[in-house]
Parts: C-alpha cells; structure tokens; sequence
C-alpha cells in the first residue's frame, strides 16, 4: 500500500490547526451574527431587530456555558431510550445475518484473506451504523416537534443548549455501544475465519543436504503440506522436528515433529503472521543532486503522476531520508527497511535484473557513511531489507574536517575510502551511525540513464510491531468518528429543518466532506486547466488543459470570476468534514499500525466539529418559536 | 412591578404568519393583563379566540409579534424563570414510550431536585391524580382522562408557584373533574397562583377569582366574577326578620319610583349568560365592552 498523504506530527499540526479552527470558527461567528442581525432587523424593524439579536447574543453565554449536567444527562437517557424504542436492536439482527452469510462471499483461500474480512466488516459495520444514525439523529428533534411532546420539556428550565447536547450525547453513546459490541463480533468472526490448520504430508519429505539419511531422523527436511483453503505451505523442518509452514497468503504456521507411540504425528499450529500491525517510521526525504547539492526535488522524468521525484543513475545524486527515534528499544534486533520505489528507464536493459540501487546509512553528527545493501529494485513490489546490527562495509565515507590551529573548522569535505587496516572493519548501528536515534539512509542508483523514483512515504524503517487488536480497535475508532460527525450534522440539521430534509442535507455534508480534498484543491487552483469557468472556455474550445489560454478580456473575465468563485469554494469546502481522513480501514487491513498521532489529530478535528455544530444547532433551536 | 404580580402583559400582539412572512392570523391583539399572586385567573373564549396563544406567549413557546410579557418579573425566553412554573398543556403531550414512574422521574430530573425528594414527590403525585395502579404502564396504553392526569401530575412535580392549565377538564369524568376543581382550590389554599383557559364556563364560575374574557385575540370583559356576574339593573333584597311595617315601607318607595318588586338583592346570572350576551354584542360592536364592572 502506498501511503500519500504523510502524517504530520502532531505538535506541528495542532498549532497550525487551532489557528485554522480560531480562523473559520471567527469567519463563522461574524457571518452567522451578520445574517441573523439583518434577518431580525428586516422582520421587527431596526431598533428591535437589533435589540432582539444582542438579547440572544447576551443570552448565550449563560446558555453555553452554566449547562446543568444532570439535566444534560436526563436528555440524553431520553434520547436514548426514544432510539431503543424505535427498534436498534434491528440494525443488530441485520449485522449478526450479514456475518452468518458472509462466508459464502468471502473467500478464505484469496490471496490476502485478512484484506478481504477486514475491509468487510469494517465497511458493513461504518455502513450499518452511520445510516441508522443518520435516520435518528434526523428525525428524532422534528419528531418530537411534531408531536408537541417537546413543549412539555422546554417549559421546563431546560436550557435549548441542553436540549441539542442531550440530543448528540445520547446517540453518540448508542453508537459507541453499537459498536464496541460490533467490533468485538467482528473480532471474533475474523479471527475464526482465517483459523486453519494443514497436515504435513509425510511422504513429500525430503532431505536437505545431499547424503543425509531420512530414515536416520534428526537431519533437516524439507516438504508439502496438504491444501486447505486453496493453499499449501511448503514445510521446513530442522534436524529437531521443529519449523515451519512457510509464508503463503501472508502467514505460516508453526509445526512440531511428535512421536506417539511407533507413530510420527506433525503437530500444525494456528496461522501466524497475518494478524499484525507494522509500525512504520517514516523519515524526512530531501534530494541532492550530483553535485552533491541540496535541492528540492530530484530529477523531473515528466511521469504524469507527478508524487514521485527521481535519482538520476550512476551519479552522486540521492534521495536522503532523516529518520528520527532509531533506538535499540524500537529495533531490538535488525534494521528492517521497506521500500517501494518507482523506475523509470531511459533505456531497456535487462528487465529480469532490476536497477541496481545502494542503500548508505549515515550519521548525521560525525558524518560517518556505511555502504549498508546493493540492491536490485523492483518496480510494483514492496523490497525489505534487513540491516544487521554489525556491519562490515567494503566501503566508508567520512566527512574530513580541516581545522585552524586554535580548533575552528574551516572545510567539511568527504571523503570516500576502501576500508584499510588501520580502520574499524566493523561498525554498530546504534553506536557509530545514530545519533541520538538520528539516523540518514541514503538512496543512491548505480545504473547509469536510469533513474529510480521516490516518494518520502517510499522508504520507512519497520519498527517492532505494535498489537493488531489495539490496530483493530482503532479502525473502529475511524468509524466512531464518522458516527459522531453524522451525529453532529444530523441533529444540527434538525433544529431548523424538517426530518426529511435535515436527512438529505446531512447525506450533501457528508458526499461533500468525500470530495472536501478535491474541492480545496480546485479552489487552491492545483488543479490543471483552471478554475471552473476556465475550464468550460477551454472544453469549449478545446484547448490543452496545460498550456496558457491567449491574453484579452474573455481569458481575464473568466479569470477574475474563477477566483472569485474558487473563494466562495474554499470557504464551502473548510466547512466541510474531513471524512477521507477518517477513514483508516486500509490501515487496518494492510496490517499497518495507526499512529497515536493520526488518533489525536482525527480525534480533536472530530471534536471541533462537534463542538461547532453543537454550537450552531443551539443558536438555531434557541432563535425558534418551539411551538410554530 | 409591585412583587405580587406575577403575569404582565403589555401591549401583547401575536401574528402567526407563513414560511414567506404573510400574514395568516392575527391571533391576540394587543392585550394588557395582570395576574396576582394567589388568585385563580380564568381565560375564557370561544375557539380560536387566542387563549393558548396567550398562555404559549407567557411560557415562551411562542415569541411576541410586538408587546412583551414578563412572568416574575422576567422575559419569556428566560429559561430560569420556568423553576417556579408548572404547564398542563392542551393536550398533554408526553413521551408516549414512558411509564407514569418515570415519566414523573424525567420531568422532575429537568429540577434542581434531590434524589429522595423526586421519589418522594413522583409517589405523591401519582397517588393524589389516582394512577397508583397504572404506574408501571406505558402511556400509549392510557386512556385520554388518565393521560390529562399524568400530564397534570407532571406539571407539579417541582411544586410550582404559578400553575398554567390549559382546559385542565377536558377529557375528565365527572368525579375527575370535581377532583381537578378541587384541586385547583386547594393550589389557592396553599398560596399558589394559578391560570387556567377552558370552555366549560361553569368550572371557571366555580372556582376563579377573576377572568378575561377573549374575543378573536380581542379582550373583551376582565374582573372578578362575583363583580362582573352582578346584575346592575336589578335590586334583590332577601331579608329575614323585617317587621311589617319597614316591608310596607319599602313596598311604598317602590311603587312611588314605579318600580316592580320582584325580590329584594342583587341577583347574580350565570356566567353562560354573560359569556354568550358578549359575543352577541361583540358581532356587532367590536372593542373592549364599555359596560361592565371594572375590577374589584
Ligand atoms: N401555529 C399556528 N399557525 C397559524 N395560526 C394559528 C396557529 N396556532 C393558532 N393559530 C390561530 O390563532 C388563533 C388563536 O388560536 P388559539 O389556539 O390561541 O385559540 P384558543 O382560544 O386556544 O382556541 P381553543 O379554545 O379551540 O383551544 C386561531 O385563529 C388559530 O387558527
Ligand atoms: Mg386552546
């Protein structure tokens, strides 16, 4: 899987993103006090249309602000029980008959089986719980406005915040229940849909080393397994009896030679492997080019997708990644580096062989460089390689320092060298090339006119896993998320609309936050061709979406308008959730672990939205005549 | 505002008007009322004539086209205000889901209210409107006089100081209605001010202090029904023990003014009377009555 969206950290991201709250939250509040002052000046005249807004303004604070908890609780124990009432439990029936049935569509024997239960549940149960929320949260205030049962409550000192807080407090929470017992089915029906074992068939054992006698015992074997769910594992056992199914569709299986009796048993474990949750460590990528100059991207071979920037071949120019936390605690045992890389050849070569590219770890401190693998790359394949904690390179580089008598540096300059006597042969990983777990791996190709690509998402380093039931909790976190954002908008929606039509408007919220990215990227202008009224001349006139359309006044009209518009976009689209963002099933199901960072950042995005909405749902509920 | 008034309104105008702003209803033209503390006010009209709408208007369900309202000295959109006040809507209308128990439960949950207390009270409620053995049922199971006590029981959980009732006898047996009346008498007896709007004219003869008369969102009569339901015309003198002599007196006075002596005293007439001689009249003048006693 290749990740394109890199994740910020989230120190960087919270700054940046409270100021963007503060900024469309302020833009809100003024155009929200605008509009409501201007409608109530036009419906009561000036003095008391201004007079009534600042009541309401005034009003507010004590509104939003001395909530009465135990009142707030009462209205969600209502919403709660109204939801119940309406026969949840239905959505529940449905996702136990869906479970039962689904082994019939999905296959164990494909060749990622995990990929296929995972995505299943995981989207039967978003798709099942965001529509059942949908239709509560939408229809639960016109409901209750519709049979007047809420003039009983709003003659009470029930505060509208109270009211709307109750409201998404109480579904949230049925929510949350829904799908913690879910989850936890899911759990369950994955963990016994991919639980297999194969025998061992005795006769495909052979001997490894030439000469050894199998009938003697005790000598390594190699061998077949029977097919269950479409696949065999081949069998490697050492001289012990113990080993392996190994890797097929993402797993093995332990196996141990038993004697019983005169009889030789093969004891097959459970599969091993697929449940996992990799922790990927990404680094910081920037390029030098082959004069070892700092530049910002690499070569432009004018690949149409523009994510990879490429290594021009047989030069000194690479791709540096700076990784940050390379400790003994995160890689206990070896460096495991992932890569995924992109090749693009200026001429054909030997396809069979692959580009040859050099992986050289570096310390950023001293400068000292270790050639760590030669390796051929494959375009479309994931390659690992593993780093051992020693390393004996043929090859060092070092920055030589040319000092001043009292000590300045004057010149850094490196220096490549073959190993020689007088050097260390052999380096440690952590002691000599991190420094204070900062680490550079450097990525250079040696084929001449050929390039590799590279992305900074390409390369990461495989940290020790983390569990996959936490990684699997935090895919239904994704949709908890999502559930709170339909929830939000739902209610919102409500407080002024009708049933229906606060249904429909939260399904528009909702397209619109899938296509929010693109929608911010057409208003940036990124896209090619221009905005949209520009983008009509040239399908009009059939012009190339790349080139400049030719100077005059329809060319700046339509420009000035595609800005105007593009602005009018972005605003639409900041208001818009993220809900792409949300979606972290893929995580899951690839076996990738979700960074703490991605839940406090989706987490707190969530939470702002809801705090909006809830705010807005408010000022809209308190400004209606609850009995018209 | 003197303390004990309780319900102020002044200049009280309310135009319901559609989606687009037209008017549709004028429904309450400029009314100016005052409800004290500790009296029992009638609202009395015919249908339509806006007496929901005034009590909707006083709870702030409703906000005023112009005018304003002030219950306790406070806004209509002033949520605190609603601690002291307790509502029998038209209709009650209540969570259809929920048992009597906890029906009380949740209303009274809405009050700054202790645990014991809301038990205590929502058991004695339940026990004064008589639903004791229908408690755990569900309200979509009662029937219409059991749900208007259940909404009744519900709007004195918090032991209000102003009680609205809104036709509190519809719906109500015989022995229920008498019980309502009664009770409506004994909230007088512990200080309690009450509002009621109804159409069963002898409930409101029996039991209020004083009342308005409402007309097509007009006022028409307002004042004490002892004072309003004098007769002026007439004299009723019943007296015990007057000699001879005074009697024939008194016929003589008589007899010189030409009068004709039916009894002797001020004859009251029933309040349907009334009530139906000022919507004859207002068909044809329309505007505040000019006759009738003002207030006591
Ligand atoms: N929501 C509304 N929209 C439009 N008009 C309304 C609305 N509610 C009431 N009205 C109108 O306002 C007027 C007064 O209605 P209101 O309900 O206050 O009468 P009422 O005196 O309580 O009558 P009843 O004795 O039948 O209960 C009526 O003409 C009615 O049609
Ligand atoms: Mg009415």
């Amino acid at each position: 899987m290749v990740i394109e969206t890199e994740q910020i950290p989230f120190h960087e991201w919270i700054l940046w993103a409270s100021l963007n709250w503060l900024l469309v939250v302020a833009a809100l509040a003024v155009t929200g006090l605008f509009l409501s002052s201007l409608i109530a000046v036009v419906r009561h005249g000036p003095a008391r249309g201004l007079e009534l807004t600042f009541r309401v303004v005034g009003s507010s604070f004590a509104d939003l602000f001395c909530m009465s908890p135990r009142r707030v609780w009462a209205l969600t124990w209502l919403a709660i029980k109204d939801s119940l009432r309406r026969r949840v439990v239905i959505v529940f029936v449905l996702f136990l008959i869906l479970l039962l049935f689904a082994g019939w569509f999905l296959d164990p024997g494909s060749d990622h089986p995990l990929r296929l239960y995972i995505s299943f549940v995981l989207t039967s149960t978003s798709y099942l719980v965001l529509l059942l929320m949908l239709f509560l949260s939408a229809f639960s205030l016109p409901a209750d406005l519709k049979s007047k049962t809420l003039h009983t409550v709003v003659t009470k000192p029930v505060r509208p915040s109270e009211i709307v807080l109750g409201r998404m407090l109480g579904f949230i929470l049925l929510g949350t229940f829904l799908l913690v017992l879910m989850g936890a089915m899911s759990y369950v029906f994955v963990a016994r849909g991919l639980a297999h074992t194969h025998e061992v068939i005795p006769s495909s054992l052979k001997v490894v080393q030439p000469g050894d006698d199998a009938a003697k015992g005790d000598v390594p074997l190699k061998g077949k397994s029977t097919s269950v769910n479409n696949h065999r594992h081949d069998v490697a056992l050492d001289r012990k009896g113990r080993g392996r199914l190994e890797m097929t569709q993402d797993h093995f299986h332990r196996v141990i030679r038993r004697k019983q009796g005169d009889k030789t048993v093969y004891e097959v474990g459970q599969p091993e492997g697929m449940r996992i949750a990799r922790v990927p460590v990404y680094g910081k990528l920037r390029f030098m080019d082959s004069q070892r100059q700092e530049k910002e991207a690499g070569t432009n071979v004018g690949d149409e997708w523009s994510y990879r920037s490429y290594i021009e071949g047989g030069s000194l120019a690479a791709g540096v990644w700076s990784f940050e936390g390379v400790t003994p605690e995160q890689f206990p045992e070896r460096l495991q580096v992932e890569m995924t890389l992109g090749v693009f050849r200026t001429w054909k070569g030997d396809i069979e062989q692959g580009i040859a590219g050099v992986l050289l770890l570096r310390n950023p401190k001293t400068g000292l460089t270790v050639e760590a693998k030669i390796f051929p790359a494959r375009e479309f394949s994931t390659d690992v390689h593993q780093i051992a904690r020693k390393l004996t390179p043929e090859t060092v580089y070092y920055l030589k320092r040319e000092e001043d008598s009292d000590g300045l540096v004057k010149k850094v300059k490196y220096v490549r060298e073959e190993i020689t006597g007088h050097r260390k042969s052999q380096y440690d990983l952590f002691d000599d090339l991190t420094d204070d777990g900062r680490l550079e791996i450097w990525l250079q190709c040696l084929d001449p006119n050929q390039y590799l690509g590279v992305a900074q998402a390409d390369m990461y380093l495989r940290a020790r896993d983390a569990s996959f039931a936490l990684n699997f909790m935090k895919g239904y976190f994704g949709i908890w998320m999502q559930m709170v954002l339909v929830v939000g908008f739902g209610v919102m929606f409500s407080t002024f609309l009708s049933g229906s039509v606060a249904m429909i408007a939260t399904v528009g919220m909702l397209i619109g936050g899938f296509f929010r990215a693109f929608m911010i990227k057409l208003a940036m202008g990124e896209t090619y061709g221009g905005g949209p009224v520009e983008s009509f001349i040239r399908l009009l006139t059939q012009d190339n979406v790349v080139s400049d359309l030719p100077a005059g006044l329809r060319t700046t009209v339509a420009q000035t308008t595609d800005a105007v518009l593009q602005k009018g976009l972005l605003v639409v689209a900041k208001l818009l959730p993220p809900l792409r963002e949300f979606d972290c099933a893929g995580y899951v199901a690839y076996g990738f672990n979700i960074s703490a960072d991605w839940i406090a950042e989706q987490g707190l995005t969530t939470l702002s939205f809801a705090v909006a909405l809830f705010v807005v749902g408010y000022f809209f509920l308190k400004t209606r005549e609850v009995a018209k | 505002m003197p303390d004990d008034v309780i319900i102020e309104a002044r200049n009280l105008t309310k135009v319901y008007r559609d989606f687009w702003g037209r008017q549709k209803v004028r429904a309450l033209k400029a009314l100016d009322l005052e409800v004290r503390r500790g009296e029992i006010f009638g609202l009395l009209g015919p249908n339509g004539s806006g007496k929901t709408t005034t009590i909707k208007l006083i709870l702030g369900l409703l906000f005023p086209t112009s005018g304003q309202v002030l219950c306790f000295g406070r806004d209509a959109t002033d949520v605190t205000k609603n601690e002291r006040i307790g509502y029998l809507p038209e209709e009650s209308y209540l969570y259809k889901f929920l048992s009597a128990e906890e029906t009380l439960d949740f209303y009274g949950r809405l009050f700054k209210m202790s645990r014991r207390v809301r038990r205590q009270r929502t058991a004695d409620l339940i026990d004064q409107v008589g639903l004791t053995r229908a408690k755990k049922r569900q309200l979509r199971e009662y029937s219409k006089g059991m749900t208007r006590r259940i909404g009744l029981a519900q709007a004195l959980i918090n032991d209000p100081e102003l009680i609205l009732l809104d036709e509190p006898t519809t719906g109500l047996d015989p022995l229920g209605t008498r019980d309502m009346k009664q009770m409506i008498l004994d909230l007088r007896e512990q200080g309690k001010t009450v509002v009621m709007c109804s159409h069963r004219l002898d409930d409101v003869q029996d039991v209020c202090d004083r009342i308005a008369i409402l007309y097509e969102g007009e006022l028409k009569e307002l004042g004490r029904v002892d004072s309003l339901l004098k007769v002026h015309d007439v004299t009723e003198i019943h007296v015990r023990k007057l000699n001879e002599k005074a009697q024939q007196e008194i016929r003589q006075i008589i007899d010189r003014e030409h009068g004709e002596l039916v009894s002797m005293g001020n004859p009251t007439t029933t309040l349907e009377r009334l009530f139906l001689d000022i919507i004859a009249e207002s068909e044809l003048h329309p505007g505040r009555r000019v006759r009738g006693a003002k207030d006591a």
